[in-house]
């Protein structure tokens, strides 16, 4: 007698949206940086706040990419005209969302501490949180196009000219006098950080990039199958109204 | 058969939008009075501190023009139809052109909204009068700033249910440059730096944003 298991669909539907290799490798990079980052050094000023740099840091880093990623795939729609690419764009723009405000809620936390105040009139902060509204802004148009045409066509557009502001956000640090702290690692000089610092930060940058990437896989995954769903009931899989209204038929006479 | 030069289809355009304007009267007759009403509002809420609001109006005044500006560009009479589009299209009429000519209009109307509003402003804040000769560029630069950009949201947003909601927002981040431009060249006079350095930021933004909208005209009206 053969035995079928209940939660194989679920285990099926899970492997089809999220895949196999990619959440294990995420999760293996997110505990190794996760172990890095508690057996790292304290710094010698901020103490074990400096560990919010591990996630604050690379949040920021990370939607930079998300943004950049939006910004290739919206050309790249415009060039080839692919759903694929449109999909691409949404899923990181939404990505780059949500680790813009991860970085903004993990700097607030840590300037409390160490500035005396969750938030201040920064160029950093202020850019910061402008290139999170400018791409709210991004997604609020993408909810108000039906069109799938359109909503990819003008998006592409908007998502160029919103990664204006992702240089304007960088380079705020070295254009003004600020209380944020100027670049460690990208600048021509070296990296003004002690090594052991370095590595942790580095691969929490590595175990971000890895969940970027499996949240925007999933995302598309799900947008293509939402958009399969409404082709298929479009295309009348299901009756359509008045399908169960038969014409009248003449009663026999006798 | 001679051909109207891109310029003067686009100067055509222009005056077409402002002749709809002067009939419907949203930007001066709505859009001015409700930024008006801004101005108004902020010393009820911040005090009758004199110092401290003389100190906040030209500030208050850049505000109002960007936020209030935007809705001037993003106005009911700023959008064509399909019909139209059509009509403009056969009749030889480029995307560039038709955004060229909603940009110039745009730039046309922000310099009135900014003509009623400034002596509003003056009024309700009398602020020093160290740097206004900076305004002399600085107003027009402004206008055709936040005039190239409308007029690139507004297509962005054209034919869209939320388009008096959504245009703003994507435009209102994006102006910030403009913002820190206007404004500091007062600062930068008023504490004697040099002021040009903020003349130099808008007008690159200016052009930044004439480039980005050339380019994205073809794209946006591209119905292939």
């Amino acid at each position: 007698m053969s035995t079928t298991d209940p939660a194989a669909p679920v285990r099926a539907t899970l492997r089809a949206v999220f895949g196999r290799g990619l959440p294990a490798f995420a999760a293996l990079a997110v505990a190794v940086a996760l172990t890095a980052a508690l057996a790292s050094p304290p710094d010698r000023l901020q103490g074990e706040l400096v560990r919010l740099m591990y996630v604050h840091v690379p949040a920021a880093w990370t939607a930079f990419l998300a943004y950049g990623v939006t910004l290739v795939a919206g050309l790249v729609w415009l060039w080839r005209r692919a759903a694929v690419w449109d999909r691409l764009a949404a899923a990181s723009a939404e990505a780059g969302v949500f680790f813009t405000g991860l970085a903004i809620a993990m700097g607030a936390v840590w300037g409390r501490p160490t500035w005396g105040v969750w938030w201040t009139w920064d160029a950093r902060l202020v850019t910061t949180a402008l290139l999170f509204f400018v791409y709210l802004g991004y997604l609020a148009l993408r909810r108000a196009v039906d069109d799938p045409v359109t909503r990819a066509r003008r998006s592409a557009v908007f998502g160029v000219v919103a990664f204006a502001m992702v240089p304007l956000v960088h380079f705020s640090v070295l254009w003004w006098r600020t209380l944020h702290q100027p670049p460690s690692l990208l600048r021509p000089a070296a990296p003004a950080i002690g090594g052991g610092m370095l590595t942790a930060l580095l691969l929490s940058v590595l175990a971000f990039t890895a969940l970027f990437v499996l949240i925007v896989r999933t995302r598309m995954r799900l947008t293509a199958a939402n958009a399969a769903l409404d082709v298929a009931e479009l295309t009348g899989a299901e009756p359509v109204a008045g399908d169960a209204v038969t014409a009248p038929r003449r009663e026999a006479t006798r | 058969m001679s051909v109207v030069p891109p310029l003067t289809q686009a100067l055509v355009l222009a005056g077409k939008d402002l002749r709809l304007e002067r009939r419907t009267g949203e930007a001066f007759l709505v859009v001015a009075p409700f930024g008006a009403v801004a101005l108004f509002m902020v010393p009820l809420a911040v005090g009758a501190d004199t110092p401290l609001l003389a100190t906040l109006g030209p500030a208050l005044f850049w505000v109002v023009v960007l936020l209030f500006g935007v809705l001037v560009t993003v106005r009911g009479s700023a959008t064509d139809g399909p019909a139209q589009r059509a009509v403009l299209s056969l009749v030889g009429v480029t995307p560039r052109v038709r955004l060229a000519g909603r940009a110039f209009g745009n730039t046309v109307l922000l310099l009135g909204f900014q003509a009623v509003i400034a002596p509003v402003a003056l009024v309700l804040y009398a602020p020093e009068p160290a740097g206004w000769v900076w305004l002399l560029p600085m107003v027009p630069l402004v206008a055709v700033g936040l005039g190239t950009l409308g007029a690139l949201a507004d297509l962005v947003s054209e034919g869209l249910a939320g388009r008096a909601v959504l245009g703003p927002l994507l435009v209102a981040p994006i102006t910030v440059p403009l913002l820190l431009g206007a404004t500091g060249v007062l600062d930068a006079a008023r504490y004697g730096r040099p002021a040009w350095p903020w003349l130099v930021l808008v007008v690159t933004v200016d052009l930044a944003a004439a480039l980005l909208a050339a380019w994205c005209a073809r794209h946006l009206e591209d119905q292939s």
